[in-house]
């Protein structure tokens, strides 16, 4: 591996996180407003009939995506681990190849080919490792963009309920385009970490 | 890499140095062996950019696998960055290094190497029979730092202290005191910040019997001029940057 891939990964893996704490954000955001909609609606008693349900249910997304978000944020922090240690790794075998190519005719030359051997093992490991937590963390993305495609259709819905609900459209309007927003965010962000982890999956 | 024996007996001291395929921003460094019958101890191993060339020429002496121990004087870059390394590289191997630059020592990668603490008064290495010890030498020029001492060998390698700014290619012993006390002016006024620090180590120093006094950049000290540098040492001001 070169350095400037190890670079890309670096920043990859910190990108990563720095988009999940705004998901984060985002989803904690989706919640206050889903508890602020649950008040309105209960203010406007029968006028907003249907819109009740369709607060629990944000806010159902909104916990859903922050448990989601919580679990991948433990993955990131160990594909950082990881990528620390394949930088490690890949770093040092890259020395003792050097060391070994300047040792040529010492007395002891051989006894560099057991920790060769050793961090060469460790070496390929850690790149396995690297690449399955990868591909385990898409996964995980994935997922993530469920909730936020929901959300989008439930906001479509919670306009409609809200066009019912009188004096109270607008505070209802107001919720359901915050709810759209949110979700349209928490949608580009983790698109934007599929992406940065994708070039360092195709680039190994 | 260059290599030159300093003690030889049941065991050897050696010293390398003068590395010429160093690059040039790097501060050039001298870095020690003891060699007893199984063991070798790694005295201020260096930094990361010189791992490969250290390790290869420790290969003319021992294996790998008979590098088992290491002591860090300190905790500065030049002096221990390789540690990572040699954290990957040795399978069995101590760190000797002062307790309280542990958490910071650390950040250079040491999960196969034991850390050993070292208390602030000292102690001892004991390789193969052969006892070293381990003197204090705090604020001389870092806060928890250490020298060794070999009572047989009768050197001192005194870290920092002693240190010279030299040009590349320098020989390897000081042959003239007066002219090279220039290349250590500086360093010592800029780079020790306690005259009462400078003066415990000297009285502690003036104890020992040393015949070589082995720094880790520049020359080393050998016979008289031992005693010239202490008393020269002794005169100077130092901490002077406040
Ligand atoms: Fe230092
Ligand atoms: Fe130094």
């Amino acid at each position: 591996m070169k350095v400037g891939q190890t670079k890309s990964q670096f920043v990859a893996v910190a990108s990563i996180a720095a988009e999940l704490s705004a998901v984060m954000d985002v989803a904690k955001e989706i919640s206050l407003a889903a508890a602020n909609a649950k008040a309105i609606a209960f203010r406007a008693g029968e006028k907003a009939k249907g819109f009740q349900p369709i607060t629990d249910f944000i806010n159902e997304l909104a916990k859903e995506t922050i448990e989601l978000v919580e679990a991948i944020n433990e993955h990131a922090l160990s594909l950082y681990q990881l990528t620390v240690d394949e930088h490690r790794m890949t770093d040092a075998y890259n020395k003792f190849e050097a060391v070994s190519a300047l040792a040529k005719d010492t007395a002891y030359e051989d006894s560099l080919k057991q920790p060769m051997l050793k961090a060469h093992h460790n070496m390929t490991e850690c790149k396995r490792d690297f690449k399955s937590n990868v591909a385990q963390l898409l996964e995980q993305l994935a997922e993530v963009m469920h909730p936020a495609r929901a959300a989008r259709v439930i906001a479509a819905n919670s306009r409609i309920e809200a066009s019912q609900a009188g004096e109270y459209l607008q505070s209802l309007q107001a919720v359901a385009e915050s709810v759209d927003n949110a979700a349209q965010v928490i949608h580009d962000n983790v698109q934007r970490c599929r992406s940065a982890l994708s070039v360092v999956n195709l680039t190994e | 890499m260059k290599m030159t024996n300093i003690y030889e007996g049941s065991y050897q001291w050696i010293m390398f140095g003068r590395d010429e395929n160093k690059p040039d921003k790097i501060i050039d460094t001298n870095q020690y062996m003891v060699r007893t019958a199984n063991r070798c101890l790694l005295i201020d191993p260096g930094g990361v950019e010189l791992f490969a060339p250290m390790l290869a020429a420790v290969l003319h002496y021992a294996p790998v696998e008979q590098i088992t121990d290491i002591f860090a004087s300190h905790q500065d870059p030049d002096i221990i960055s390789s540690l990572g390394l040699w954290d990957q590289a040795l399978p069995d191997a101590k760190l000797h290094a002062s307790e309280l630059w542990e958490g910071f020592i650390r950040h250079f990668g040491c999960e196969s190497i034991e850390y050993v603490p070292i208390a602030d008064n000292g102690g001892t290495i004991n390789m193969d029979g052969v006892e070293l010890q381990v003197i204090p030498a705090h604020y001389m020029h870092s806060s928890a730092n250490f020298n060794i001492y070999d009572s047989q060998a009768k050197i001192l390698m005194s870290g920092d202290v002693g240190a010279a700014l030299e040009a590349p290619g320098a020989a390897m012993f000081v042959d003239n005191f007066d002219a090279h006390v220039e290349k250590m002016r500086f360093f010592h006024q800029r780079w020790m910040p306690s005259n009462q620090a400078k003066r415990v180590w000297i009285d502690r120093v003036r104890e020992l019997d040393v015949n070589i006094l082995a720094p880790q950049h520049g020359r080393m000290f050998k016979g008289d001029d031992v005693k010239r540098f202490l008393d020269w040492f002794e005169a100077l001001p130092v901490g002077i940057a406040v």
